[in-house]
C-alpha cells in the first residue's frame, strides 16, 4: 500500500474530516484526522486495513492544542502508520481506543497521567505512574522541572 | 480478597506491585501497579542535549542499555537528518546482539532461581560477566555505557577485540547446551513451567504483547525481519519461535534467540574485520559534536540553523518491541520524546494470562515475562 | 575492649583454671591451653545447669555491658543480612556481587527476602516519592540493630535524575544512612568495599 492509496481510500470514506496524509520518514504516513471520527477511523484501520497492532499512544503539548498520536502496525503490509489529531488545550477529550485494541488501556492511562488527555469510555482511567491524587500532569510544558536561569539582558543603572 | 505482591517481593525482580484477587488458591483478577520507579526520563529529556539523553537510555533499561541507546539513536538521527557510517551501524548491531545475550542470561539467572534451582543463577551470572567484560573493553562500562552517539559510535573497537569476542561466543554456544540439559531435564523446572501462563497469539496481539512472549505462541513476528532497521537486512538469521505458548516456550525462544544472536555476532565480526573505516559521521553540526554547548547570552544570540523533523524508530529489544518518537522543533533539546516500553504492556497483559492459575504459579509466569522495571516506568 | 584481639596465652604458662565458667573472661574461651567446659563431654543432666549458670552470669555482666555486646557485635558485623530488594540499575550489580565471580557470601552477606530477618538495608537504586513511604515501612520493620547503605549516586543524592519531579534527592532524606557508595552504578567490588566499611563502622561504634 502506498501513501496516496491510503489517502484516497480514507478521503473517500471520511471526506474532509481527514485533514491530511503527510509523509513521515520510515512510516507509511502520518494521518491527521478530526477527533470526532476517532472510533470509526480506528475501526476502519483495524478491520478494513488490517492494522491489528496498536504500538503506541502518546500525546504532545503544544501552545494552542494538544496532539494525540497513535502508531499502528499492519501485519499484511509490514508498515507502521501514525495517526494524529489535535484537541483543544482546555478540555482535551477523545474517544478511547480500548474497544478496538485492548492494549490501548495501559497506553491511554499513561497519556492521561503524563499529559492529561481524557479518554472517553476508558474502563479504568486512573493514573499509572504518579500516585493517585497527584495534582499535575508532568509532561505538560507548563510543568517546569526547575526554574529557568535568568539570562535577561539588563540596562545598566549608573 | 486482594493480595499485594510487591513492591518488595522476591517474585517481582524490581519495583512493581502485582495486586491479585484470589478465591482460595485460584487467581480471579489481577491489577498490576506500576510507577514506583517513574523517574521522569521523558521530561528530563526535554531539558537535555541529544547526546546527554544517551546517558538516560542506559538507565532506562539497565539490563539492555545498548539496545535502548540504539533505539534512541535511530530516532534521533532521523529527526536530525544525519546518516551514520556503515561501520558504526555494524558495531551497533554487534553491541545490540551481545546485549541481547547479556539480557537473556540475566533473565535466565533470575528466573530459574525463582523456580528453586540455584546452580543456574551462578552459571548465568558467570557467563553474563564474560559479555560485560567484552563491553568493558570498548565502552568502558559494565551496565551504563554511553557508547553510541548521534552520528556514529564514540570509539572504534580495540585491537584484538574480534578474536576475543569469537572465543567468548564459541564458549557460550557450549554453555547453552549445558543450560538446556540443566533445565529441561529437571523435574522441578518442567513441573513448574509446562502448560503455565498460556497466551495465544491472537490474544497476545490484541493485548499488545510483543517479544519472546508473542513468539512463544507460534507468531513469527520479529522487527529485525519484518522491518529491518540498521543493517539487519544484510544479516542471515532465523526467527526463534515455539508453539507451546507457555512458560517453557518462552524459555526455549530465549535460548534459541541467544544462539541466533551468536550467529549475527559472527557475521558482524567478519564484516568488521574486513571493512575498516570511520565510526563517526564527518558532516556533523558543530553543536552536536560538542556535548556541552556554551550556555549564556552568546549561545542564544548565535543564529544557528537547527534542523527540524520528526523521528520514529522501533527496535526488537530483548524484552520485546521498544519504540521511540522524537519531535524536534529546532534546537539542542528535543521538544518531546515518547518511548514505548514493551515491559509495561507485557506486565499489564497479566490481566489476560494470569487469571485461572494458582498463587504458586505466579513466580514462574511473571518470571517468564522478563520484567525490567526501569523501562516499564521510565 | 571490643574488637581487641586477645593476646594469645603464652605457652607453658597457662592461666589458672577458673572454678566456674562464668569467671572466665570471654577472650580466653577456646584459646589453646585454656581449660573450659567442653560441651560435647557434658552429660545431658549436667549440661542444663552448666548452660544456665553460664547464661545467667553472662546476663549479669550484660547489665554492665561488658561481656555479651562484643559477641553480638562480632557476630552481627560478620553476618550482615541485607534485604533482597532491587530498586533499579544498582540492583543488577547487587545481584552480580552474589554471582560466581564476586561471591559476596564469603563475607557472610546473605540476602533475605523478609525485612524481619534483615539487619541491613541496601538502597540499590533511585527512590521515588511513590515508593518512599514503603521504603520507610520496610526500614521500620527491620529489627534493631540495623544499618542502611545508600548504594549508587541515585540513592546518595538523586544522581542523574536529581532534577526529575518524582525522585527523592537522596535516600538520607528518609532514613538514616551509614555508608554511601559512589558510582553509577558501583561495581560489585565497590559494593563489597562498602559492606566491609560498614563492618569497620560497626566495629568502631562497638560495645
Amino acid at each position: 500500500m502506498k501513501r496516496d492509496e491510503l489517502a484516497a481510500s480514507l478521503t473517500a470514506r471520511f471526506g474532509d474530516r481527514i485533514l491530511g496524509v503527510d509523509a513521515f520518514p520510515g512510516l507509511l504516513g502520518r494521518v491527521r484526522f478530526d477527533s470526532t471520527i476517532a472510533l470509526e477511523l480506528f475501526r476502519a484501520f483495524r478491520d478494513d486495513l488490517k492494522f491489528v497492532h496498536l504500538t503506541m499512544v502518546g500525546a504532545t503539548d503544544w501552545v494552542d492544542h494538544r496532539e494525540v498520536f497513535y502508531v499502528l502496525w499492519s501485519d499484511a503490509d509490514l508498515v507502521y502508520v501514525l495517526l494524529s489529531t489535535n484537541l483543544p488545550p482546555d478540555a482535551p477529550t477523545i474517544a478511547s481506543a480500548v474497544p478496538i485494541w485492548p492494549s490501548a488501556n495501559a497506553h491511554e492511562r499513561e497519556a492521561w497521567d503524563l499529559v492529561g488527555v481524557r479518554f472517553e469510555g476508558h474502563p479504568d482511567l486512573r493514573r499509572i505512574f504518579m500516585p493517585e491524587g497527584y495534582a499535575y500532569h508532568p509532561l505538560l510544558r507548563s510543568f517546569k522541572i526547575h526554574e529557568p536561569e535568568d539570562l535577561e539582558v539588563k540596562v545598566r543603572s549608573d | 480478597m486482594w493480595v499485594n505482591m510487591g513492591p518488595q517481593h522476591p517474585m517481582t525482580h524490581g519495583l512493581w506491585n502485582l495486586r491479585v484477587r484470589i478465591e482460595g488458591e485460584i487467581i480471579k483478577d489481577v491489577d498490576p501497579e506500576m510507577g514506583f520507579l517513574h523517574r521522569g526520563i521523558e521530561k528530563i529529556s526535554e531539558d537535555r542535549h541529544y547526546n546527554e539523553i544517551i546517558t538516560l537510555m542506559d538507565r532506562t533499561c539497565y539490563v539492555a542499555g545498548l539496545s535502548w541507546e540504539h533505539l534512541f539513536i535511530i530516532a534521533a538521527e532521523e529527526a536530525l537528518h544525519i546518516v551514520p557510517p556503515e561501520r558504526a551501524e555494524y558495531i551497533r548491531v554487534l553491541s545490540a546482539e551481545l546485549q541481547r545475550i547479556g539480557s537473556h542470561l540475566m533473565w535466565y539467572a533470575a528466573f530459574v532461581q525463582d523456580l528453586g534451582l540455584t546452580t543456574p543463577f551462578l552459571y548465568g551470572m558467570r557467563d553474563r560477566d564474560l559479555i560485560l567484560d567484552l563491553f568493558q573493553t570498548y565502552t568502558g562500562g559494565r551496565l551504563t555505557y554511553e557508547y553510541m552517539r548521534v552520528g556514529g559510535v564514540r570509539n572504534d573497537l580495540p585491537l584484538g577485540f574480534t578474536a576475543r569476542c569469537r572465543q567468548v561466543v564459541d564458549w557460550l554456544m557450549d554453555r547453552f547446551v549445558e543450560y538446556d540439559r540443566l533445565c529441561l531435564s529437571s523435574t522441578i523446572f518442567r513441573e513448574r513451567c509446562d502448560g503455565l501462563g498460556l497466551l495465544s497469539a491472537e490474544d497476545a496481539i490484541a493485548y499488545g504483547v510483543t517479544g519472546p512472549m508473542l513468539r512463544s505462541a507460534g507468531s513469527r513476528r520479529d522487527l529485525r525481519k519484518d522491518r529491518p532497521y540498521s543493517v539487519y537486512g544484510q544479516l542471515q538469521f532465523d526467527v526463534a519461535t515455539a508453539n507451546t505458548a507457555d512458560v517453557t516456550g518462552r524459555y526455549l525462544v530465549r535460548m534459541e534467540e541467544m544462539r541466533q544472536a551468536v550467529k549475527i555476532i559472527r557475521q558482524c565480526l567478519d564484516w568488521l574485520d574486513d571493512n575498516p573505516g570511520p565510526v563517526m559521521a564527518s558532516q556533523l553540526p558543530r553543536w552536536l559534536g560538542a556535548p556541552y554547548a556554551p550556555v549564556g547570552n552568546e549561545a542564544y544570540l548565535l543564529k544557528r540553523n537547527y534542523p527540524t523533523g520528526l523521528g520514529f524508530s522501533m527496535v526488537e529489544e530483548p524484552h520485546g518491541e521498544a519504540g521511540a518518537y522524537i519531535v524536534n522543533d529546532g534546537g539542542e533539546h528535543p521538544y518531546r520524546v515518547k518511548f514505548r516500553s514493551p515491559v509495561l504492556i507485557n506486565i499489564w497483559a497479566a490481566k489476560r494470562y494470569l487469571p485461572g492459575y494458582r498463587v504458586a504459579d505466579i513466580p514462574p509466569i511473571m518470571g517468564s515475562v522478563d520484567v525490567c522495571v526501569g523501562e516499564c516506568d521510565r | 575492649m571490643s574488637g581487641q584481639v586477645p593476646a594469645a596465652p603464652k605457652a607453658g604458662n597457662p592461666p589458672a583454671a577458673p572454678a566456674q565458667i562464668a569467671d572466665m573472661p570471654l577472650e580466653v574461651i577456646g584459646q589453646p591451653g585454656v581449660p573450659f567446659v567442653e560441651i560435647e563431654t557434658l552429660r545431658a543432666r549436667e549440661f542444663i545447669p552448666a548452660a544456665k549458670e553460664a547464661l545467667s552470669s553472662l546476663l549479669k555482666e550484660q547489665a554492665e555491658g561488658k561481656l555479651i555486646r562484643p559477641v553480638f557485635n562480632w557476630a552481627g558485623r560478620n553476618s550482615l543480612f541485607p534485604l533482597h530488594w532491587g530498586l533499579a540499575c544498582c540492583a543488577i550489580e547487587f545481584a552480580a556481587a552474589f554471582g560466581a565471580r564476586w561471591d559476596a557470601e564469603r563475607f557472610g552477606v546473605v540476602p533475605r527476602s523478609s525485612p524481619r530477618q534483615c539487619d541491613l538495608l541496601i538502597v540499590n537504586g533511585t527512590v521515588t516519592w511513590k515508593v518512599a513511604h514503603k521504603l520507610i515501612t520496610l526500614y521500620e520493620q527491620m529489627p534493631e540493630p540495623k544499618w542502611a547503605i545508600a548504594m549508587g549516586n541515585c540513592a546518595t543524592g538523586g544522581g542523574p535524575f536529581r532534577t526529575a519531579y518524582s525522585v527523592v534527592p537522596g535516600v538520607d532524606k528518609l532514613i538514616p544512612v551509614d555508608v554511601y557508595i559512589a558510582g553509577c552504578p558501583p561495581r560489585p567490588e565497590n559494593m563489597l568495599d562498602g559492606i566491609l566499611r560498614l563492618e569497620q563502622l560497626i566495629k568502631e561504634r562497638g560495645a
